[in-house]
């Protein structure tokens, strides 16, 4: 198995704004978070990238690409019917292969050398199947994010067999469906904004498409399907993801990069001279 | 074999032999041994259950087995460290001082009362431990137990909830719900306990039901309905049209404050839903923080619940189904459920239900696990679930908490069969209500226990479930209610006999000479018969039968109504099976109607205010009802008693008022006494603190030369007090003035008429046993027995009328003394109910129940100060406004009203009363206590029994050295009463001659009222007066009561023993003959321990 194309989803028409931002990377360098993401992807071995965005939004996402912008293909989404219906708009791009999905309101900053691109798609090359990036997260924000239940799978790898996947659940649906063994209590295995994917699931969300016509279509239940026919896994990656579009999200974002980089003393001494500067 | 194989053998025959027949033919030491063994072995026990049933074993053992030793010292003492440990619920501390007590001075039956009731409470309390941490640790329970602040809070509401735009009113969700049936009456296998350590013997057959009024109602519908919505204030708003109740939530201690007002149960679905979760509590979170969290900034939500005035105690589960469509209503709005309208799926209603246990346990309630059957639709099969590897009880019990539901659709019971069951059965409520409580205890020991027969009956009753639905599905529906039928009169009461009482018995004789062949079957609904109960006719007659049935519970009711507690009129109700369970609808524009019910209550305080000072909501609510009533129908209905609100009418309390007057007037009440009572008590002069004697007083025990054994009386003795009884010479008097407050938590009915138990087939009244014991005592001493009762105004019209059914009673002759005293009711002082609450030794409750009752106290204080302390209690029915001034004017009164005169007059004889309480039953004109009495030359000769740890109020003492009666109230400190070894049974042996004496009389001035009411008021002036607190029901609503604690004041007639020119004497007397029976969750341990069977031989029926 080889990973060559990566899918981007940018086309959240109420965040059109979001992948235009500029941020500091850990090398200093001011850049778009459209570029971070693909930078990302790029260092992960990826060769082409598709990005689906709002019909007009493709010269100025063009530029946010900066040097790579010649690798990149724009592919409009007509209107907004879901999440699961943006990836649908890729599958002329991606064609017959597996391929690196990733969210363009995300960006990963990872713990370790190695970048959470490059962590995933070791992962899904090595046991050569689908696998979805995923964290531990408390189920007080739950309701943001797709979430996954499974088995360990990987020994002393966090490695999990994926059985379900639910969009945005409740905690008290997450504690029926998708207590994972070895978890803390109240802690839940949810999307990371990096997959690694088969080509299959476009007809998985076809079907789904067909199933419930003039509906929004959602990835979660195409993943769910999935799991269900095929050996789907979900790795958690040594790194944590910034979802750039809740509040406060490129704050943390860019902070986290900064301090994972060249400018982290400077940063972090700025940051103290603002909190010893506020008296009560 | 060793009494630990009846736990840990691996052989079911054996773990299911009965404690009982163990003990059979063991000697003191072998029992005494088996309790060691067994105290070690639930010590080290891991497993939960086997630990439960050595505690009760235990606790068996103390209670029953070795009292019933004859060589076990009966004299012993509590110690006062162990029973405070015990009140305060530090069960493993008692039962080591207990047992330090014993190995230091010996077992004694006082220890092992204390040692029973501390095995008995920690069995419990571990029982109920494990529930309650199974329901926080049920898969989609815990998170809201970890949420401690609003930041956490993930729930969000559903959009399709919110107004388009978020402005303007925003939809409603309504939720309706059917009650639930149990067609099989499951021997109470639905308790808790006994479905997770014995789920093969958990099933019951449940129906979910529609339900009417009959007369009322134009048919039967779902009778539960929630409404939610999302208004634009930061506070929750909660309603109860049937309670006629509402509330604002501004913050969380307002959310977890359950007993402030009528709405805990709407409070615990708010917090039970995760809403509110029960994590935060106490987190000084702001209530519109967490609020803004869920349903956006500045926003809140409004609960109404309506029950459609199905009445309390229908057995029907109104208030756990009640809960469930709360919790519903709340979890689709916040999308824990997937459906937001219509039914709920199989994993919804596992999960709601799951959340109604959470929530009853909350508000300090409880039910059982088929409770919450209106979730599901139609008929249904629920039966215990065992634990499997990855559930949570996995290890800790052998079943699930949830059982498992199995829906009987048409292929299991066809439509003829569910159509055959509805055209026979006509469903009731009887009209009272009691505590089943008590009985649901019982029946988890009993079953713990392997008691013999309980055990046989418990295996009848799993296997009549599978001849019930046998004859259903076959639509058999004759042969149904003749296996209910059999099911109520067998098994039922063979594991609790309580569960039958005079009333339901009488109801079914009647139907049964009305009906003869066409009635088909008695069904018994819930924890015990009485309220909601079930009737099968043959279908042609079930119509003439739902009038008629009304017709003979209204009249058996009226016969009863003062010996059995009622809270309302039978009820007839229509039904119908509901196919379809919980169903939720989303309602906009202007169908968002909540019941009308609500309106009635809120629109006219709306109409009182200025337009402009309305709410939006509350001005969109206005013009949703206008609109409504303009299209007519049940809403139109609603205008002229919204008329009638705006201008509320004053009949009905005057007419009480005056009827309390004219009782009062006609009962003797002192008009001078009353005020100067009052004064004293708000002045501070009297009070339950004032009621001690002072703190230097001696209290010492007394030592064995101070009194009579009664077990050593000499035959000589026995001879003397038999030909005295031959002569004519002794009477009996038993006091029956009460209305037990205690017996029925204030439900204020005769005592002395309570058919409390079965004598000779039938159940009978106190006053019936102590007619017959007087009878059997007469014909063993060819006399006849003079058998006075007296009585108060509470008591005398209906014992008059109860002795006039009963008939002659041969051998003795039936006298009523009317009392002559009364008191009128006060509302507390703030510092006396604080006194009772904090410096009286009272039990603590487990958590949640303590943290209720903190709250009904705190509402309780409040109400004390807006009703006026010290001002009359009038605000109920005059009966219950109205006290006894205490039993010392019992026997004075015999000579104001001229009673004793006029015995005196046609018994020239006559020469000793013995006096007792209605509850002694033991009570005898015992020969052998008369000869010793009238040899002694006293005055007064007064019984005591050796103290268990339940005799409370005082003993026998010598108070400064002398020997005396002393009342619980009085001593100085409540732990003197530990260090007393002899209870008063307040059983009085009187010498007639020698009393008239004291009050300064003779025979003949006996029949002057003017002389003896002088003489009387003469010696009620030396004795002290006591200032208590009773409880007192209200009722209100449909079967509603609430308890309020009113001040009275009292004179007792023990403190007769301090008076120096009246001697007294005292004896030991057997336990059998001395205890009383004050509660009647003693009842099954009285018929357990031989004390019914002793009560029996006494009597002639």
């Amino acid at each position: 198995m080889k990973i060559r194309k990566a899918l981007v989803t940018a086309a959240n028409p109420r965040q059109r704004t979001l992948p235009l931002q500029t941020l500091i990377d850990p090398a200093g360098e001011p850049k778009s978070a459209l570029q971070v993401v693909l930078e990302e992807a790029e260092a992960a071995g990826i060769e082409e990238f598709g990005v689906v965005v709002c019909p007009g939004d493709e010269a100025r996402y063009g530029e946010a690409c900066g040097r790579l912008r010649g690798r990149v293909r724009f592919l409009p989404q007509a209107e907004p019917r879901g999440y699961g219906h943006a990836i649908l708009c890729g599958r002329a791009f991606v064609g017959d292969e597996s391929f690196l999905h990733l969210v363009g309101d995300h960006l990963h900053v990872a713990h370790a050398a190695t970048g959470c691109a490059r962590q995933l798609i070791d992962v899904a090359v090595a046991e050569q199947a689908s696998v979805s990036a995923v964290q531990a997260t408390r189920e007080s924000q739950l309701t943001a994010f797709g979430a996954v239940g499974g088995r360990l799978v990987g020994g002393e790898r966090p490695l999990y067999q994926v059985e379900t996947v639910l969009e945005k659940p409740t905690p008290t649906v997450a504690e029926q469906q998708l207590i994972v063994p070895g978890l803390r209590a109240g802690f839940y295995l949810c999307f990371f904004g990096l997959h690694v994917l088969p080509p299959e699931l476009f007809a998985l969300l076809e079907e789904q498409a067909a199933r419930e016509p003039g509906r929004p279509l959602g990835l979660s239940p195409a993943l769910h399907a999935l799991a269900a026919r095929r050996r789907y896994l979900a790795f958690s990656v040594a790194g944590r993801r910034f979802d750039i579009g809740a509040p406060y999200g490129l704050l943390y974002a860019q902070l986290a990069l900064s301090l994972s980089g060249r400018d982290r003393d400077r940063v972090l001494t700025q940051l103290l001279e603002l909190v010893a500067a506020r008296a009560d | 074999m060793s009494v630990l194989e009846l736990i840990t053998s691996p052989e079911a025959a054996t773990r299911d032999r009965a404690l009982d027949v163990w003990c059979a033919g063991r000697d003191l030491p072998a029992l005494l041994a088996a309790a060691e063994e067994l105290d070690g072995y639930r010590r080290r026990e891991d497993n939960l259950y086997r630990r439960v049933r050595a505690l009760l074993f235990l606790s068996a053992l103390h209670r029953y087995h070795l009292p019933a030793q004859p060589g076990l010292n009966r004299l012993g003492r509590v110690p006062p460290d162990g029973f405070r440990h015990l009140l305060e619920r530090r069960f493993e501390e008692a039962i080591t001082n207990f047992r330090r007590a014993q190995e230091a001075h010996g077992p004694s039956e006082t220890l092992c009362s204390a040692l029973a009731a501390a095995h008995h409470a920690l069995a419990f309390q571990t029982l109920a431990d494990q529930v309650r941490r199974t329901v926080r640790g049920t898969q989609g329970n815990a998170w809201m137990f970890r949420l401690g602040h609003p930041l956490d809070q993930p729930l969000r509401v559903r959009s399709d909830l919110l107004a388009p735009g978020g402005t303007g009113p925003h939809p409603l969700l309504r939720e309706r719900t059917p009650v639930r049936m149990d067609l099989t009456h499951c021997g109470w296998s639905d308790i808790f306990f006994l479905g997770m350590d014995y789920p093969e013997g958990a099933r019951v057959l449940n129906l979910s039901v529609d339900l009417g009024v009959h007369g009322r109602d134009t048919g039967p519908r779902p009778p539960i309905e929630a409404y939610f919505r999302v208004i634009d204030e930061p506070v929750i708003r909660l309603a109860s049209v049937d309670l006629e109740a509402s509330a604002t939530l501004a913050t969380l201690d307002d959310v977890f404050d359950f007993g402030r007002d009528y709405l805990g149960l709407l409070k615990a679905a708010v917090i039970a839903a995760g809403i509110v979760p029960p994590g935060i509590e106490r987190s000084g979170a702001e209530l519109g923080a967490l609020l803004g969290a869920v349903f956006g900034p500045g926003r809140g939500c409004e609960l109404v619940s309506s029950v459609n005035r199905i009445p309390k105690g229908s057995r029907l589960a109104v208030s756990t189904n009640l809960l469930g469509a709360l919790i519903g209503v709340c979890m689709r709005a916040t999308g824990q459920i997937g459906a937001l309208e219509g039914p709920l799926a199989e994993a919804d209603r596992r999960i709601v239900a799951a959340r109604a246990i959470l929530g009853e346990w909350l508000g300090g309630s409880g039910g059982g696990w088929q409770d919450s059957g209106g979730l599901w639709p139609g008929i249904k099969l629920i039966e215990g679930a065992p634990a499997r590897p990855g559930d949570p009880e996995h290890g800790i019990s052998r079943g699930c908490l949830l059982p498992r539901h199995t829906l009987l659709g048409p292929d299991r019971v066809p439509a003829a069969a569910r159509r055959a069951l509805q055209d026979s059965l006509v469903l009731v409520h009887g009209g009272m209500a009691q505590n089943v409580g008590p009985i649901l205890e019982m029946a988890t020991e009993k079953y713990l226990l392997r008691s013999a027969e309980e055990w046989v009956a418990r295996g009848r009753a799993i296997a009549t479930l599978d001849e019930i639905l046998g004859r259903l599905a076959a639509g058999d529906i004759r042969g149904l209610g003749q296996a209910l039928t059999a099911n109520f009169f067998g098994p039922l009461q063979t594991i609790i006999p309580w569960v039958s009482n005079r009333y339901t018995e009488l109801v079914i004789e009647r139907t049964r000479a009305a009906f003869g062949e066409d009635f088909w079957g008695f069904w018994m609904l819930g924890g015990m018969s009485g309220g909601g109960m079930g009737f099968i006719f043959a279908p042609a007659r079930r119509v003439e039968a739902q009038e008629r049935l009304l017709a003979i519970m209204l009249a058996t009711k009226r016969e009863l109504e003062f010996s059995l507690p009622f809270a309302m009129d039978p009820v007839v109700y229509d039904f119908a099976l509901n196919e379809e369970g919980s169903v939720a609808a989303r309602l906009e524009g202007a169908a968002a109607l909540l019941p009308p019910a609500f309106y009635q209550q809120a629109v006219p305080g709306w109409l009182r205010r200025q337009a402009r000072d309305l709410s939006p909501r509350e001005r969109a609510d206005l013009q949703q009802f206008t609109r409504a009533a303009r299209q007519g129908g049940e809403f139109a209905a609603l205008l002229p008693s919204l008329l009638d609100r705006l201008l509320p009418g004053t009949s009905g309390a005057e007419g009480e008022a005056g009827l309390l007057d004219r009782l009062l007037d006609g009962n003797g009440f002192d008009r001078e006494q009353h005020e100067q009572i009052r004064t004293d008590l708000r002045a501070g002069r009297i009070g339950l603190a004032r009621n001690r004697l002072p703190p230097s007083t001696r209290i010492e025990d007394v030592a064995p030369g101070d009194l009579f054994t009664a077990e050593t009386a000499s035959a000589e003795l026995r001879a003397e007090g038999a030909a005295a009884l031959r002569r004519g010479e002794a009477a009996v008097v038993t006091y029956a003035a009460g209305v037990g407050s205690r017996w029925t938590q204030g439900a204020g009915v005769a005592k002395a008429l309570h058919p409390f138990a079965k004598f000779a087939g039938r159940h009978r009244s106190f006053a019936e046993v102590h007619l017959a014991k007087s009878s059997r005592t007469a014909a063993e001493h060819d006399t006849t027995i003079p058998h006075v009762f007296t009585t108060s105004h509470l008591t005398h019209a209906a014992l008059a009328g109860h002795l006039a059914g009963i008939g002659p009673v041969p051998g003795t002759e039936a006298l009523l003394s009317p009392g002559r005293s009364i008191g009128l009711r006060l509302v507390p002082m703030e510092r006396d109910l604080h006194f009772a609450w904090q410096e009286t030794a009272q039990q603590r409750l487990d958590e949640q129940k303590e943290k209720v009752r903190g709250s009904v106290r705190a509402a309780l204080v409040q109400w004390a100060r807006a009703a006026g302390e010290g001002a009359d209690y009038t605000d109920n029915l005059p009966a219950q406004c109205l006290h006894p001034v205490g039993h010392w004017f019992e026997l004075p009164n015999l000579l104001k009203n001229g009673t004793l005169a006029r015995l005196l007059a046609e018994r020239p004889a006559l020469r000793t009363l013995l006096v007792h309480n209605i509850d002694t039953l033991g009570a005898t004109l015992d020969p052998a206590l008369l000869g010793w009495f009238r040899r002694s030359g006293a005055t007064l000769g007064w019984e005591v029994i050796p103290r268990r740890l339940e005799d409370h109020g005082g003993g026998l003492a010598r108070v400064d050295g002398r020997l005396r009666l002393v009342e619980g109230l009085a001593l100085p400190r409540e732990e003197d009463e530990f260090a007393l070894t002899y209870y008063s049974t307040n059983t009085c042996w009187v010498d007639i001659d020698r009393l008239l004496d004291l009050f300064g009389l003779t025979r003949a001035e006996a029949a002057d009222p003017v002389r003896t009411a002088a003489a009387v008021r003469v010696l009620a002036a030396r004795l002290p007066t006591y200032v208590t607190l009773k409880e007192v029901k209200r009722r209100w609503g449909h079967g509603q009561e609430d308890v309020f604690p009113v001040a009275q004041f009292e004179k007792l007639w023990g403190d007769m023993t301090a008076v120096t020119e009246c001697p007294s004497v005292f004896a030991a007397v057997p336990r059998a003959r001395g205890q009383q029976l004050k509660d009647q969750a003693q009842l099954d341990g009285w018929a357990r321990d031989g004390s019914a069977r002793h009560v029996d031989s006494l009597c002639a029926w």
